[in-house]
């Protein structure tokens, strides 16, 4: 029992999910759904499919150079079952877990810093620009000027006192 | 050798047929659709393309055939003098030379007309000369019609040569016509080769095979050689005479000893001393035939020339070697003793014992089947029993496969503990460079009310536009001034703004409020003090409803005027006047055009 990696998304395949192509090389394809599969046979490049975990890993959306990232790898000779090793395994995969888990939110977060940035400085442009739109220019000066002229009183008369 | 090629060698066409395959061939491989109109570079390169392929098509086939026919230097001598006496050295080496001196001038043709191509400038042009190209061509090889033909005659013979292998042993029969050559290999081969009365039945060589020793033989039989000199023999006896030259063979010289050749006994032993030099370096056997007929017995003492073997003798003994043949192969190598020690066959002592078993018949160990059978309901499969673990206790463990979408498989590694540590730590480092900090920078609130207020504009805006795009623009469209702004919504949306809205009665838009309060005292009517007031007040003269102060006033006046001022100049009766009074003006449209671009008119 094996969770397969969808050729097309990456997403996991589990046993009795979607379907599995041969090819005349003998190299094995295996997808999710019927949208993976459509799109594999209409000859779309999954590195140039915007959805795809493909093209974010290679367009750098996602974190790909990663020590967390080399414990998940096929292996192709297979290890006697030893219970130490098996449990000492699983433990170790729910950490490995975590850190990866981590470290990607992590990426994707500096990623998006620069976007906050910006955001910043166009609300700054903005209320620049447009703030006659919910503010008249001389709004509350005639108070302003009010209050001046009555502090201006108060000080004379205080001035002839 | 060049053995095997005499039959492979290719058709050579006749020189219509070549001619005809050749152009159809161009016709149908390359593109024949151009027009006149195309550019000239595309035309010159489609008769280009057509002169090449016809002199490609030539040029191969021709160095075909020179490659196939064999060049009578490089084949063994013995097949170069057959080849000469057969179809004269001279005139194969001429045809050949022929088809060379063809194909050049077909290659130098093609290169001529291709290079006069180039300066081909229309389509006729470039016709004329491919097809001038072709017909050259075609020209050289009609004149290679009789060169042809001969080499096709020359391969048909070359390909029903007998294959005789040079190297290989070979006995060579030679004598008389008619002595009993051919009778001879046709009993000793499986040759079936024509035997008849008369002379001269064998007209080319023979080539039989046969076993001798497990070795296989080569028995050529040959036409009858008459005795006169080289110079007055004809092609038949040559091929005899070249056979004995040339092979190295062991000679089998028959003579006719009962004469019913036609030959008296004395004349064969006149030829026999007269081709004595072609035995050099031969072994030479003379066989007395048809003894049948006449035995050696009755020969006159006078011929005690010729040797006693009696071929028939040899024949028979062959004939009884074939009978024990197969027996003979077969032959058990037995080692000789060189010491006195017994040396019986090793048996190991499994087999012995796997024997002594197998004939005991007793059970082996407790099957599956038995198990199934002893438990009957209970049986359940389980092969987890045979498997071969480091600790046995744990063979009927459950062993997890998935977690959460991950393989288990995929993380097994021995040192999976250590690769952990180095990760762990270099996470608390991490950690302790802070890169996990939430950086939460807290925002002064300067900025915290740009954002409100930025958010609020785009709010606005946003509603503005939806406004905006329910407005009925298909419909009656009535003028702005039409409908009369309340005072409420002016003030409202004033206050949204910001203004203090509160005391606003003696402003210019609440005039009418203001006299409709002042109407209803009822009072003596004052005269009017000025025209304005006889008017009804509540609508100021349109020059001055909306205006501010007097400065607005001047630029209102200034883009009143401003806004006219170019339909003014163009005579226009208004904004809405778009009459042209001349729509094709004559002195624009009408004449010939002289000097000046004809960009436009």
């Amino acid at each position: 029992m094996r969770i397969e990696k969808c050729y097309f998304c990456s997403a996991p395949v589990y046993p009795g999910h979607g379907m599995k192509f041969v090819r005349n090389d003998c190299k094995v394809f295996g997808f999710c759904r019927s949208k993976c599969h459509k799109n594999f046979k209409k000859k779309r490049n999954p590195r140039k499919t915007r959805w795809t975990k493909a093209f974010r890993k290679s367009v750098g959306k996602e974190l790909t150079l990663d020590y967390s990232l080399e414990f998940e790898k096929r292996r192709n000779i297979p290890v006697k079952y030893n219970r130490e090793l098996w449990s000492k395994t699983v433990e170790a995969m729910k950490k490995v877990e975590s850190i990866k888990n981590k470290r990607q939110a992590r990426f994707i977060l500096n990623r998006l810093k620069k976007g906050k940035e910006l955001e910043k400085a166009a609300d700054i442009t903005e209320v620049k620009k447009n703030i006659h739109l919910i503010r008249a220019p001389h709004a509350g000066h005639a108070k302003q000027l009010e209050d001046k002229m009555v502090q201006k009183l108060a000080e004379d008369v205080e001035m002839d006192e | 050798m060049a053995l095997y090629n005499f039959k492979k060698i290719m058709v050579v066409p006749t020189a219509k047929d070549f001619i005809d395959i050749t152009l159809s061939k161009t016709q149908r491989k390359t593109p024949t659709v151009i027009h006149k109109h195309y550019q000239i570079h595309r035309i010159r390169h489609f008769y280009m393309r057509k002169v090449k392929f016809t002199q490609q098509n030539y040029h191969d086939r021709l160095s075909q055939i020179l490659t196939d026919f064999p060049k009578l230097d490089d084949v063994h001598p013995f097949y170069a003098d057959l080849m000469n006496v057969l179809y004269d050295k001279d005139h194969f080496k001429l045809a050949l030379g022929q088809i060379n001196i063809a194909k050049n001038l077909i290659d130098n043709v093609a290169k001529d007309y291709v290079r006069l191509m180039k300066y081909g400038d229309s389509l006729y042009r470039c016709k004329q000369l491919k097809r001038a190209a072709l017909g050259r061509m075609c020209t050289i090889l009609k004149r290679q019609k009789q060169s042809l033909e001969y080499l096709e005659q020359v391969r048909q013979h070359l390909s029903r040569l007998p294959t005789i292998d040079p190297n290989t042993r070979t006995l060579l029969l030679c004598g008389y016509p008619n002595v009993g050559k051919s009778s001879f290999i046709n009993k000793v081969t499986r040759a079936d080769v024509e035997v008849q009365p008369y002379a001269f039945t064998t007209k080319s060589l023979f080539v039989g095979h046969m076993d001798y020793k497990y070795l296989r033989w080569q028995v050529v039989d040959t036409p009858g050689i008459l005795d006169h000199p080289l110079e007055e023999r004809n092609t038949i006896e040559m091929q005899a005479i070249t056979a004995l030259a040339h092979l190295r063979a062991a000679v089998l010289y028959v003579m006719d000893v009962s004469e019913q050749c036609g030959h008296a006994l004395s004349q064969q032993l006149e030829l026999f001393n007269n081709i004595r030099p072609l035995f050099a370096n031969k072994p030479l056997i003379v066989m007395a035939n048809k003894c049948d007929v006449r035995k050696i017995s009755e020969l006159s003492e006078e011929n005690q020339a010729c040797d006693r073997l009696l071929a028939h003798r040899v024949d028979t003994k062959m004939k009884t070697k074939k009978v024990h043949d197969v027996l003979n192969r077969l032959h058990l190598a037995v080692p000789t003793k060189r010491d006195q020690k017994e040396r019986p066959p090793f048996i190991p002592e499994g087999a012995l014992l796997r024997r002594k078993a197998v004939e005991m018949d007793a059970p082996k160990r407790k099957l599956e089947r038995d198990l199934e059978v002893e438990l009957g309901d209970d049986y359940t499969l389980n092969l987890q029993k045979y498997w071969d673990l480091m600790n046995p206790e744990e063979k009927q463990d459950k062993i997890p496969e998935v977690w959460e979408g991950h393989n288990i498989a995929d993380y097994i590694d021995p040192e999976i503990m250590k690769r952990l540590e180095d990760l762990e730590r270099e996470e608390e480092l991490r950690e302790k460079a802070g890169e996990y900090d939430s950086e939460e920078e807290s925002e002064d609130e300067e900025m915290q009310e740009i954002r409100q207020l930025a958010s609020q504009i785009r709010e606005k805006r946003k509603l503005k536009i939806l406004t905006s795009k329910e407005k009925d623009t298909q419909g009656p469209r009535m003028p702005r001034t039409a409908k009369k702004v309340e005072r409420a919504t002016l003030e409202k949306e004033m206050a949204d703004l910001g203004l203090d809205m509160t005391d606003k009665d003696d402003s210019h838009y609440a005039l009418r409020s203001r006299s409709l309060v002042r109407k209803r005292k009822r009072e003596v009517s004052v005269p009017p003090m000025s025209r304005t007031r006889s008017q009804s007040t509540s609508r100021p003269p349109r020059d001055q409803s909306g205006v501010r102060d007097a400065k607005m006033l001047k630029k209102v006046k200034t883009m009143m005027k401003s806004s006219q001022k170019e339909m003014n100049r163009q005579g226009k009766k208004g904004e809405s006047d778009r009459h042209v009074f001349d729509v094709k003006p004559k002195h624009l449209l009408a004449g010939k055009r002289k000097s000046g671009s004809t960009s436009r008119r």
